[in-house]
């Protein structure tokens, strides 16, 4: 099966199958029918607020199905939509509206701080609108080259990057889904990720299209390990779509197996380095399903390599592939001057295809020095280190720069710095990674010379730092560990050598 | 080494901070351990005093200060 438009495949499962759910919110459940009547309603509504027709909207929320259903009344509408989670501190919000200049906001969940200068669509501006019974249809949706979303990712100076993602990029993501993973037709999909992270689409979009149902683990749930337990074998999930961190919790528990869960029959990862751990430790759990390693950047829609992890490829590769690139999509291995390098030699990994962004939104400068045109072709040069076989295969290698993974959350180190030394009680910091054994990044460690202050203990030194950087910084971009010292080593260049404190770190 | 010193330890690696000083603190609240903490602090606990939690025994609230959480490791050695 291949689309053509997100929004009408979508749209015409509501036709087809009404009453076939879309949604199950732990056991609140909404049909293909709701949804479209939802969204087509909310684009209605968005229509008469007679907004800058090229500016996205803000939409403030959780994982509930108002917050999906705002996602497709906006595109619908013809506006792309920024998500932006709960869980963010109110700084971003700001930041956010001030970088990306959206015409509306439209708020899900109550928002934490007001929103000035554009219309806002409250909470319960919302409800009555998803309550009305508006039945007519906007014709004005999203298609080809126009942005459907906009993610914000971690910059380097503080300032975040939003990721403009077209209708034409998504399809392309889109249909790779449908054809190159055998996904079974209509599946029951987990949808575990917040919105604000593109590994969410993964689940959204494939699932909509061909008319199943996403189920969905919130994060209270999953931060509770005996609600996530007792729920997961009563989800019947088919298709399970997580980071490979996420797995390494589900695994503890004995019963994540094939017995337990007869119904789970595909496993995708993305978002970090799947390791060979936890792929054979799954393949022992569930030998006949079918385990998928993808890769790619936020700024080439989601994923664009994939390959899938079976028996053989545990046997064959110590670290795994992160596979080959889909059809539509080239990727190369160059060297610093953009030459593409012969195989099995480690360079740059540069993608172009149809998946590429057009760019991040406002910020031309960073857009250039990411994304260029070679051949008539958009090229995205992902900063990542890889090698590719002779036989298209390809491999991560790690960073070129100071970008982590960290449970598959992207962080740039220089943008935690910026926070670091901006707080107060903090006269010098710099963040640096430590490692495990899998070459992951287990945990983010700050060295830091405090100033003079009044507090007893380090404990008591630390809670203040972090309380108070929770007010400016996405909570999983917060150091983990904070080592006080009285200095930091500097290069020759009186620079404090990162390095050297990196190498202490992971000794 | 007796229990409570080997779970203050561990927390003390795991959290880079001295918890000892604050037995009765809240390391969730305060930022020290979140769930990926979590599933080190049981990997931690089993390589090092041979204790199965069973993961899906496992509340929060039970496990949430580190007074409480070597009561409920010393329980597990009895």
């Amino acid at each position: 099966m291949k689309i053509t438009n997100v929004i009408q495949a979508i749209d015409e499962e509501a036709v087809r199958k009404p009453q076939q759910i879309a949604y199950d919110y732990l056991g609140q459940t909404h049909t293909y029918q709701d949804l479209k009547k939802y969204s087509d309603a909310l684009a209605c509504h968005i229509a008469k607020m007679d907004l800058d027709p090229q500016a996205p909207i803000m939409v403030y929320g959780e994982q509930n199905f108002e917050m999906i259903a705002t996602f497709i009344g906006v595109v619908k509408s013809g506006h792309a939509y920024i998500p932006i989670d709960k869980h963010s501190p109110n700084e971003r919000l700001t930041m956010i509206q001030e970088i990306a200049k959206p015409a509306a906001c439209i708020a899900v969940e109550p928002l934490p701080i007001t929103i000035s200068q554009i219309p806002v669509v409250t909470t319960q501006d919302l409800t009555q609108v998803f309550e009305s019974s508006i039945q007519a249809e906007w014709h004005q949706k999203v298609k080809n080259e126009q942005d459907f979303y906009i993610i914000f990712t971690s910059g380097t100076t503080g300032k975040p990057k939003g990721v403009q993602i077209s209708h034409q990029n998504l399809t392309s993501f889109v249909n790779w889904m449908l054809t190159d993973f055998g996904l079974p037709t209509s599946p029951v999909c987990l949808a575990q990720a917040p919105y604000s992270f593109d590994l969410s689409v993964m689940s959204l979009y494939p699932t909509l299209v061909s008319g199943g149902t996403l189920r969905v683990l919130p994060k209270q749930v999953t931060d509770d390990f005996k609600q996530l337990f007792a729920y997961l074998p009563k989800m019947a999930l088919n298709e399970w779509v997580s980071t490979p961190s996420f797995m390494d919790i589900c695994l503890l528990q004995p019963t994540f197996d094939a017995k337990h869960l007869p119904d789970l029959s595909h496993f995708l990862f993305c978002g970090e380095e799947l390791t060979h751990q936890t792929a054979s430790l799954l393949k022992q759990r569930f030998p006949k399903a079918h385990i998928y390693n993808t890769y790619g950047p936020t700024e080439t829609t989601v994923a664009v390599s994939a390959l899938e992890i079976t028996s053989e490829v545990l046997q064959k590769y110590d670290r795994l592939p992160i596979g080959k690139s889909k059809a539509d999509t080239t990727i190369d291995i160059v060297d610093s001057q953009g030459n593409i390098l012969p195989t099995d030699q480690e360079g740059e990994i540069v993608i172009s295809g149809p998946g590429v962004s057009k760019g991040y939104l406002n910020n031309p400068q960073k857009t250039a020095h990411a994304f260029q045109q070679i051949k008539g072709k958009l090229s995205y040069h992902s900063g990542d280190l890889g090698k590719k076989d002779v036989n298209g295969m390809l491999f991560y290698r790690g960073r070129l720069d100071f970008q982590i993974k960290l449970h598959g959350y992207r962080i740039e180190l220089e943008e935690v710095n910026h926070y670091l030394n901006m707080q107060t009680l903090i006269k010098q910091a710099v963040a640096v990674p430590k490692y495990d054994r899998d070459h992951k990044v287990a945990q983010l460690v700050a060295y830091v010379i405090a100033k003079e202050n009044v507090f007893k203990t380090d404990m008591e030194l630390v809670l203040a730092i972090k309380k108070d950087l929770q007010k400016m910084m996405m909570p999983y971009m917060i150091p983990n560990r904070f080592v006080f010292k009285d200095n930091l080593p500097l290069t020759a260049n009186g620079k404090i050598d990162i390095k050297s404190i990196m190498s202490e770190v992971n000794s | 080494m007796d229990t409570k010193t080997t779970v203050l330890n561990v927390l003390n690696d795991l959290t880079g901070t001295d918890v000892s000083g604050d037995l009765d603190g809240n390391l969730f609240d305060s930022g020290l351990l979140d769930s990926m903490g979590t599933v080190q602090l049981l990997l931690q606990l089993q390589s090092e005093l041979g204790v199965d939690v069973p993961v899906s025994e496992f509340e929060r609230s039970e496990w949430d200060t580190p007074n409480k959480i070597i009561a409920r490791v010393e329980a597990m050695q009895n």
